[in-house]
């Protein structure tokens, strides 16, 4: 490079916009899950509107809160009387091949893939606080 | 957008792990092919002791000759080099990831700890930039392409650290960190950064020359 002060120039100006970037927004007041069912959570909870998503899933509460029948999704049954940490623990085991935190990523992240719209990346559901 | 995002963290990382591994394999067949038509005798004393000798007695710190002789230089590049595995492959999110495409997973460093060691990463890239710069010896063999992979390499870094603070821009800086981390994997057989394959090739060789031919050390 001729001018290998201009790479200095550009570390400098990359440096200057993240400070800018640093000035933090007031953490809103976010609607999130709890993660209390996880042994020590690394993650801020994720953030999740119950009520909007009941309307996304047109009003079809089963579509999270599912039934399943030996290994059969029961249609027309819900189980929002029990936590999903009921049936999915935190380890894979016989009875759970589905274990809690990638029961909860796959029905999240799944859905906002498979629709084209809502949060896919960590820190757009686990926003900082 | 997320079907972008969806194709960049699925397809797009099985292509970039394929070319990266594919290509320093065929540089590897390429290698020992020019070997065999140039210098065959070559293959009459590597020796596998030997070769493991010399790459061992270069991994551990400071022990080389040329190491002690340059130890600033050296100490970092040495501590540069262990993380730039140490954090990509033990990184928690990195690890959730994983587990959730293989069902295997293993022990994550904590994050905090994983944070600075990232500022670490990235100082150290800085202090190759200005050692361009300021060492004249260095600054004579130095071409723009270096600045370029030197930024390259810092890029997955410096955007995994400002996508876990998530202080700026969340959504655009974790499609960079996530697209500069695959093109980083898919240059290395293209680049100096080969040297990942033909620094242990080198050390084979020198070792066997040095251990089996002349009875010396080569470190
Ligand atoms: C679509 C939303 C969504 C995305 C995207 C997402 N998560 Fe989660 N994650 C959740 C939910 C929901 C839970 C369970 C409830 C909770 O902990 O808030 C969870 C739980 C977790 C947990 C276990 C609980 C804890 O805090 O230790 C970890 C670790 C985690 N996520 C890491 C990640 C990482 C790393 C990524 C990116 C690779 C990611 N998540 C992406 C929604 C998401
Ligand atoms: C998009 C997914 C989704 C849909 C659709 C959905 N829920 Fe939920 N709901 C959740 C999750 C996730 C939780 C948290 C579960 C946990 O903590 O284990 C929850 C929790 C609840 C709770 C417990 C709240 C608490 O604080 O204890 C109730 C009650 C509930 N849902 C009712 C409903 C009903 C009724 C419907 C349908 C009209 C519905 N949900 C539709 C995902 C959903
Ligand atoms: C009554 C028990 C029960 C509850 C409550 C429950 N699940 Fe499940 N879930 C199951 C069973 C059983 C399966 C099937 C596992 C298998 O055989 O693949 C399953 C499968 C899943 C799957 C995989 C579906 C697929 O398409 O492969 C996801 C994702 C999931 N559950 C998420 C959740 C989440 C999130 C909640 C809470 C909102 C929840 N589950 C609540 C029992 C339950
Ligand atoms: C039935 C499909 C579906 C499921 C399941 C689902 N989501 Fe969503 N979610 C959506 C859609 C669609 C949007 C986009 C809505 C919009 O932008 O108006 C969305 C938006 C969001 C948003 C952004 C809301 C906002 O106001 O910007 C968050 C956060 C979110 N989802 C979290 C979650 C979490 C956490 C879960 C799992 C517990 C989940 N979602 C499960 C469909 C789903």
């Amino acid at each position: 490079m001729t001018h290998p002060f201009r790479f200095i120039l550009c570390l400098a100006v990359l440096l200057a916009a993240v400070t800018t970037g640093m000035v933090s927004y007031a953490g809103q007041d976010l609607e999130r899950l709890d993660s209390w069912a996880f042994e020590s959570p690394r993650r801020p909870g994720a953030v999740f509107p119950h009520d909007d998503h009941i309307f996304l899933a047109d009003d079809d509460c089963s579509v999270c809160h599912h039934v399943y029948e030996n290994g059969e999704l029961v249609p027309d049954e819900s189980s929002e009387d029990l936590y999903c940490s009921d049936c999915h623990s935190l380890k894979p085991a016989p009875d759970n091949p589905m274990p809690l935190e990638a029961a909860y990523h796959k029905l999240c992240r799944d859905c906002h893939f498979d629709q084209g719209e809502g949060p896919v990346l960590c820190g757009e559901c686990h926003v900082k606080e | 957008m997320n079907s972008f995002i969806a194709f960049i963290m699925g397809p797009m990382v099985w292509i970039s792990f394929i070319i990266f591994l594919g290509g320093l394999t065929i540089k590897l067949v390429g290698i020992l092919k020019a070997v065999r038509q140039k210098e065959p005798y070559i293959y009459s004393y590597v020796t596998l002791k030997h070769s493991l000798r010399s790459i061992g007695a270069w991994m551990i710190p400071f022990f080389p000759r040329s190491a002690r002789m340059s130890p600033v230089y050296y100490g970092i590049s040495y501590l540069f080099h262990v993380l730039l595995f140490l954090v990509p492959l033990f990184l928690a999110s990195h690890i959730v990831l994983i587990n959730e495409a293989f069902q295997i997973s293993w022990p994550a460093l904590n994050d905090q700890v994983a944070d600075w060691l990232t500022l670490g990463v990235i100082a150290a890239l800085i202090f190759f930039a200005v050692r361009r710069v300021m060492v004249p010896e260095v600054k004579f063999l130095t071409g723009a392409m270096d600045y370029v992979l030197i930024l390259l390499v810092m890029l997955p870094f410096l955007t995994g650290f400002l996508a876990y603070h998530q202080w700026i821009a969340y959504r655009w800086i974790t499609v960079i960190h996530i697209l500069s981390g695959e093109l980083v994997l898919i240059i290395i057989p293209f680049s100096r950064f080969s040297h990942m394959l033909t620094a242990p090739l080198t050390r084979a060789y020198m070792g066997s020359e040095f251990g089996h031919v002349r009875q010396a050390k080569d470190w």
